[in-house]
């Protein structure tokens, strides 16, 4: 029993060493609180949940969603999940200056970015929440994962 | 009735040494092994979209969670392929077997207290909360404990 508690000791200092190692650029921002307030606490934020790539396409295909793009204007114009509409809070951290006239209360949102480590779209739900906004989804693998599989996009202003 | 009893005995004795056939175990092994060997990689590619599947859970702080994102990944992937080469393969399988059963009871607190979330299992590929992610990771847990307990009943 004494060994396998060794072995196990050994195999969670490993497991901590590549962690850490791996993602020690990641732990030096996070201590830094970077990118801390992007984790959001379902008490908080009800209304906010996070959704993957198959859900993703799932609401586009079934046309039950509005996605929403949280980069910069440029970024957009080069390229978008289709029908997308654009709200660039990467460039209006405050929001003041956002047009969300154009946003139905009624319909379910997925908000989206780069992907990767992009936060604007967390920051962007969690404003469109303040605003009273339900039915925020948020699609964490954003637009990098969407092109990547190929799905429908555009680089028209249909926003 | 005392026969009866005898009967029984036997049949789970003859079960179980069915099932320790070397063979048997090394399928096992690699089941087992592939699947959180996969599991891990999938989530290291993400590890801030594991933290908040882990925060959405509601039982461990930001802190801890994006702690755990870090390292839980890697303790899955060394004891995925450890246990396909043999390698520290009670330790292994006795840890693997700690995180099936960690992972059923939050599943199950989970579906109890009704939070409808992605399990995170398997990063982007996940799927939703439900009882059959607790059939899928109960019968893991038999095939781990049958990797642990191997040598014992094999002795």
């Amino acid at each position: 029993m004494k060994k396998i508690i060794q072995q196990i000791v050994l195999i969670f200092v490993l497991s901590s060493m590549m962690g850490i190692g791996v993602n020690f650029s990641l732990i030096k921002k996070y201590i830094n609180g970077e990118f801390r307030q992007s984790f959001l606490s379902p008490e908080q934020y009800p209304s906010i949940t996070f959704i993957t790539l198959g859900e993703a396409e799932e609401l586009f295909t079934k046309g039950e969603a509005l996605f929403i793009d949280s980069r910069n204007r440029e970024a957009f114009h080069a390229g978008h999940i289709m029908g997308a509409k654009n709200i660039p809070f990467e460039e209006n951290k405050e929001g003041s200056a956002l047009n969300l006239s154009a946003i139905p209360f009624s319909k379910t949102l997925v908000v989206y970015c780069d992907g990767d480590e992009c936060q604007s779209s967390v920051e962007l739900a969690k404003f469109l929440h303040e605003q009273d906004f339900e039915g925020i989804k948020v699609f964490f693998g954003g637009w990098a994962e969407w092109a990547k599989e190929g799905l429908p996009v555009s680089s028209e202003d249909d926003s | 009735m005392e026969a009866g009893l005898n009967g029984q005995k036997k049949g789970c004795l003859y079960l179980l040494k069915m099932i320790h056939n070397k063979y048997i175990l090394f399928a096992f092994r690699v089941v087992v092994g592939g699947v959180f060997i996969w599991a891990g990689f999938i989530k290291i590619s993400d590890p801030l979209g594991f933290t908040q599947s882990i925060i959405y859970y509601r039982v461990f702080p930001p802190g801890m969670s994006f702690f755990l994102a870090l390292v839980l990944p890697w303790i899955e992937i060394i004891c995925g392929f450890f246990l396909i080469f043999g390698i520290l393969r009670q330790a292994s399988s006795f840890l693997l077997s700690c995180l099936l059963v960690l992972f059923i009871v939050l599943i199950a607190v989970t579906i109890l207290r009704e939070i409808d979330i992605d399990c995170g299992c398997f990063g982007s590929l996940s799927q939703k909360v439900d009882y059959k992610i607790i059939l899928t990771d109960s019968i893991l847990l038999f095939f781990s404990l049958n990797i642990f307990f191997q040598k014992r009943v094999t002795q």
